[in-house]
């Protein structure tokens, strides 16, 4: 019975890698994980409530057989975002304070691990986990493939930047985590941050409305009298009008100065990083766009604003098209890295041992 | 009972010149206005074990935070091997090993699990930390549980574990906090053994418990805190020396009372109600005097049938520091 090493064997001095810290404590949330039973039950009610979704869609817009594989598609990246917002937090939240509560994270800061690497790794399993419920969907994704109309080039992005979102709702999680000592607070902190980003940004753009009124010299439209005279069957061309000069004051809202509001909202990052299938030659064959594919149109159209929307301006047709706006992911994707890069931060910062200030009432071991 | 140690400088407090072990001087650290720590000097010189004394809310595991590179103190210096934990914490956790007194675990993991993860995260290599792991397991004793989940484990099982993965770095100092709280008396006879190897082997152990007829079966040195005070250090030779209660039980009271009383000895006698017997509790000097008087009375004829410590060595120092409080 030997209890200590061999002198020689102790004179290498101990020394972690920055990686190999990483790995193992990646290593030990994932092999916890796998091994919870509510998680696989979790994914199984997860794939069997997106695969109802998307069936339900492919019944009801499938019927013309055009057209469904991209609004599948589209519905299955939006759900896995919005589901994983749900879930990610959840994920995420209790990484920390678990380990705070069952006594096994001094353990962890006793050993030669720095918080840099605990985060890392916490974030990365919790990451992975939550990939975990995009994996299942695979099938899902698969089926909507199968119509053959889903635009290839937008598939890989949205998929990827849907990767990235759940990745950032990980790392706010996991931050926060780190900050707090009750999992319930912490669960409950990351949602109100989500929601921040969610419906945050969408009340925002919404209250910021008032500001931006401006008034516009408008006119009504005149349509050909084939086109109103109600048996009308042909094709309806909607640059076909004209202007009457009876111009009067309509309020409008000049959205391009606030749309920018929205560029934190995961799904507006999701969308906007997606490049649009081209519109197709044929006019009357519209490109059939998903829930994305909408927020999308709904974003550009915001950045146009009024100048673009308003089809008699000073009594003058106004068929301008607008300019292919500058891309409002990136200024998203940027706030929302800055704000999960400074919770991470702050949580690194409470992580480091010695100790100094501690919370009412926490117990560190 | 041998707990005393020869030899001079093993008395805590007089081997800070070789800043091997641990020493801590004028250590304070409240929480909020909780004053947890207030002044505490402690010294645990390596290959002794020093036993860490005092009532609940003493600052016992407050201390033992801040020996173990967790807790920030507010005033005062560590040096756990000549290192300072607050000015580099990693380099102390490689020398150290410690065991809280809370049972933390994986619980989804195993025990060979667990040790070989807290292995990979001292930087022990994969093959190594597998040997070690089995090593380990071995030594406390969970062989056969090796490979069940950490879930399963009984209390004392969970202490045994935590106590393997306390030594998993193979550290020279060891801090144990209420290591045989949960424990079966075999395994606390097992915990000793181990305790004294490891102390044997020149490592430098600390024991917190308040369990302290257990602690004068381990403990070399002591040190008692009282309100996040240090109130004595003493080695338990020191503690041999000093004036104790015995009890001395007889079949024939009267005999033992007499006998006494030509001794000159002031004592406390009980009968039993049922026969002649009973019990006398006296003072008395130290063990030498106490060999002294049961020789007298053996030779005496008198039928003793228990000459013992009416309490432990700790004990005895615990309930005259009481005594000295206010």
């Amino acid at each position: 019975m030997s209890i200590s090493t061999s002198p020689r064997a102790r004179s290498a001095a101990p020394a972690l890698g920055y990686l190999a810290g990483i790995r193992t404590v990646f290593g030990l949330e994932i092999r916890q994980r796998i091994r919870n039973r509510g998680w696989y039950i979790m994914l199984g009610i997860w794939f069997v409530v997106v695969a109802a979704v998307v069936g339900l869609a492919a019944l009801s817009v499938g019927e013309d057989g055009f057209g469904a594989g991209q609004v599948m598609f589209e519905l299955v990246i939006a759900f896995v975002l919005f589901f994983g917002m749900l879930i990610a937090p959840a994920l995420s939240a209790n990484s920390i304070t678990g380990d705070r509560a069952n006594g096994t994270l001094a353990i962890l800061q006793n050993t030669l691990l720095t918080p840099g690497q605990l985060l890392w790794g916490k974030w990365l399993a919790s990451w992975v986990a939550s990939l975990g419920f995009l994996v299942v969907t695979i099938p899902l994704i698969g089926w909507a493939m199968t119509y053959g109309d889903v635009y290839l080039p937008a598939a890989p992005v949205l998929l990827g930047m849907l990767a990235v979102e759940l990745g950032i709702v990980c790392a706010i999680g996991v931050g926060v985590s780190a900050l707090t000592n009750r999992t319930l607070f912490a669960v409950m902190v990351t949602y109100l941050l989500v929601a921040l980003l969610g419906l945050g940004t969408l009340i925002a753009y919404g209250l910021s409305m008032q500001l931006v009124k401006t008034d516009v010299n408008v006119s009504n439209q005149v349509w050909p009298g084939t086109y109103t005279n109600g048996d009308y069957s042909g094709d309806w061309d909607e640059n076909n009008y004209t202007c009457e000069s009876w111009t009067y004051v309509q309020e409008t809202f000049a959205t391009e100065r606030i749309t920018w509001l929205l560029a934190a909202n995961p799904f507006v990052v999701v969308a906007d990083a997606a490049p649009r299938s081209p519109a197709p030659e044929d006019s009357s064959m519209f490109a059939e766009a998903g829930p994305m594919g909408a927020i999308s149109e709904g974003v550009r159209y915001s950045q146009a604003g009024p100048e673009f929307q308003i089809p008699c301006l000073n009594g003058v047709k106004n068929t301008a098209l607008p300019p292919t706006p500058a891309p409002l992911w990136p200024l998203g994707l940027g706030i929302q890295v800055l704000l999960a890069g400074g919770i991470v931060a702050a949580g690194r910062n409470r992580l480091r041992t010695p100790a100094g200030k501690l919370a009412a009432g926490t117990r560190i071991a | 009972m041998e707990t005393a140690v020869t030899g001079p400088g093993q008395a805590p407090g007089q081997r800070q010149d070789l800043g091997l072990g641990i020493t801590a001087t004028g250590l304070a650290r409240s929480f909020g206005a909780v004053r947890a720590v207030e002044n505490i000097d402690f010294h645990a010189a390596p290959g002794i074990v020093t036993a860490l004394i005092g009532p609940n809310g003493s600052g016992k595991t407050t201390l033992l935070l801040m020996l173990a590179s967790l807790l920030r103190p507010d005033a005062g210096s560590i040096r756990i091997q000549g290192i300072d934990p607050t000015a580099d914490p990693r380099a102390v956790r490689a020398v150290l090993g410690w065991m809280p007194d809370t049972l933390g675990f994986w619980e989804s993991l195993t025990s060979r699990e667990i040790l070989t993860t807290v292995a990979a995260l001292y930087g022990i290599g994969k093959a190594q930390a597998r040997v070690r792991a089995a090593e380990l397991l071995e030594v406390v004793n969970l062989g056969e549980l090796a490979d069940t989940p950490a879930r399963v484990l009984s209390r004392g099982q969970a202490q045994r574990l935590s106590l393997a993965r306390a030594l998993v770095n193979d550290p020279s100092v060891l801090l144990l906090d209420e290591p045989a709280s949960g424990l079966d008396p075999g395994a606390r006879v097992q915990l000793r053994t181990l305790v004294r190897q490891l102390a044997d082997s020149g490592k430098t152990v600390v024991i917190s418990s308040h369990v302290l007829v257990e602690l004068d079966e381990i403990a070399d040195a002591a040190v008692f805190l009282s309100r996040g005070k240090t109130v004595r250090s003493q080695s338990l030779a020191e503690a041999g020396a000093q004036s104790r209660g015995y009890t001395i039980a007889s079949l024939d009271l009267e005999m033992l009372r007499v006998a006494l009383a030509e001794a000159n000895f002031e004592a406390a006698y009980r009968s039993n109600l049922e026969n002649g017997g009973g019990s006398a509790k006296l003072k008395l000097t130290g063990e030498v005097q106490a060999a002294e008087l049961l020789g007298r009375l053996a030779g005496a004829g008198v039928p003793v049938t228990a000459f013992a410590p009416t309490s432990g060595l700790l004990e005895e120092t615990y309930l005259s520091l009481e005594d000295e409080m206010p």
